[in-house]
This record gives structure tokens, C-alpha cells and sequence, in this order.
């Protein structure tokens, strides 16, 4: 996996666990979970951030505000973010290192 | 959603009876392990296991009396996926009553589980484990099947 979609991933997984956190909190709370952390899981967000090319990350960035997520897994050949066909040749070897982008939608794609 | 709900989620191959790591570290990597092992459409274990430690950053998912819950949302999972998981000796899960902690339910879901669904099976699992009783056979079930009907109730 292309190292920057790696970090990518690992962004978007805290991004999601800190919304839910802010959004579900109360309910997590109630079944009896501790949240206290949230600041240094936002700065753990911010430091894997900061370890991600500028470039990459202000596309991530806009992708996230428009779609809500930036990077989509690939499902039988299908980006799961507007449904368009990726071609096989995408997950060839010669495009194993490459950050590849959905042709329709844009999205960043993520073969799990 | 009720515990039979919940099951519908994992398998004898999401089953670890007896963990064998001695600390926290160890447990999330053996769990994480038992989970791509288990799970045909799982394999970025690093994926997964980053995003449970971040999950433990956020607060200790050990809360449950003798009981934790890891849990969170990972693009390396395509639906909900739970796998149960034992220690027999119990380990230093850094829990809320800082007892150790001998029963594991680690639930990841994809970020597009818009229903909530793993939320609902936590609450459905945390309420059920509240029984010192049930907690109490489920050290005892001999295999994934016992397990499943002592946390079913059946």
C-alpha cells in the first residue's frame, strides 16, 4: 500500500472515532465509557496530519467536506463512494505504489 | 438489538478461548491477529490494530466488570464484525475498577454503518455483562457453542 494512503486511512479511522466521540458521546458514556482522552486523540490526529504530504492532505480535506469521507474502499470493483466501475488494471502491480483516485467521484480508493 | 443479534456478527473462527498475552499491548495484537485469521474479508491488520489503540487513547474500553469492549470504526472492515475472546488468568486492561480484566467483545465497524448498529450491540453487550452469574459461565463454556448459549440466556 502506497505509504501516504496508509496514513490516510489511519486519519480518517481517528477522525471517525473522535466524531463519534463528540457526537455519540453521551450514549457511550451512559453505557459507561470514558471519553477523557478526546484531546490527546485530537492531537494524535493532528501530529498523524502533520506527517502527511500538504498536497495529499488539502485533497483529503476537501474530499472529507464534500462526501463526509475522503478515502473508500474498493468492493468488487465498485468505489463505494458514487458506485462507478474501477477498472481491473487499478490494483495492477505497476499501480501498487501509486495513491489512485476513483475517475468518477475523485475519492481516494483503498483496496481493504 | 438484542445479544442474538449480536452473535449473528461472529463465528466459532472469531472465538479465542484462551488469549495467551500477559499485557495490554499484547492482547490488542493477539485479538487483532485472532480477528484476520478469523475473518475471510479482514487482512490490514496494522489498519486495525492503529485503530484500536487510538480507540484505548480515548479511554480505557475496559469497563465492564472483569469485561472489555474494544471497539471503533476502520476502512479495514467491510461490516460489523465481532469477535469474543477469553484470558484465563486475566491481564492489566487498564480498567475502570482496575481489576483485571478475562472476557473481550472487540466489535469494528466500517465508517458507512450509518445505523449505528455496533453502537446498539454495545449497549446490548455491556447491559448483558452486568450479570456476575452469566460472567461466571462464560469462564466455564467449554467451546464457542456453550458460550453462545450461556450469553444468549437460552
Amino acid at each position: 500500500m502506497h505509504p501516504e494512503l496508509q496514513k490516510l486511512v489511519l486519519l480518517q479511522d481517528i477522525e471517525a472515532n473522535i466524531r463519534e466521540a463528540e457526537e455519540q458521546g453521551e450514549e457511550l458514556k451512559e453505557l459507561g465509557f470514558n471519553l477523557d482522552g478526546l484531546n490527546q486523540l485530537k492531537e494524535r490526529a493532528e501530529a498523524m496530519a502533520g506527517e502527511i504530504n500538504p498536497r495529499h492532505l488539502a485533497y483529503y480535506r476537501r474530499l472529507t467536506r464534500r462526501f463526509g469521507h475522503a478515502v473508500v474502499p474498493v468492493i468488487d470493483n465498485l468505489c463505494t463512494g458514487c458506485f462507478a466501475n474501477i477498472p481491473a488494471q487499478f490494483v495492477s502491480a505497476t499501480n501498487e505504489n501509486l495513491l489512485q483516485k476513483c475517475e468518477s467521484c475523485g475519492r481516494i480508493l483503498y483496496w481493504p | 438489538m438484542d445479544i442474538a443479534d449480536v452473535l449473528k456478527h461472529t463465528s466459532p473462527d472469531l472465538f479465542l478461548p484462551d488469549l495467551q498475552a500477559t499485557d495490554k499491548p499484547g492482547v490488542l495484537v493477539e485479538l487483532v491477529q485472532g480477528l484476520v485469521a478469523g475473518s475471510p474479508t479482514i487482512s490490514k491488520q496494522d489498519a486495525v490494530l492503529q485503530m484500536l489503540e487510538s480507540r484505548e487513547a480515548l479511554g480505557s474500553t475496559a469497563v465492564g466488570p472483569g469485561v472489555a469492549f474494544p471497539h471503533g470504526r476502520t476502512l479495514a472492515v467491510q461490516k460489523l464484525t465481532v469477535l469474543i475472546a477469553r484470558s484465563k488468568a486475566g491481564v492489566d486492561f487498564d480498567s475502570v475498577d482496575g481489576e483485571k480484566t478475562h472476557l473481550f467483545f472487540v466489535l469494528i465497524a466500517p465508517p458507512q454503518d450509518s445505523g449505528h448498529k455496533y453502537i446498539k450491540s454495545l449497549a446490548a453487550l455491556t447491559d448483558r455483562l452486568q450479570d456476575d452469574a452469566l460472567r461466571q459461565r462464560l469462564m466455564e463454556a467449554d467451546d464457542f457453542d456453550a458460550f453462545c448459549t450461556a450469553l444468549g440466556g437460552d
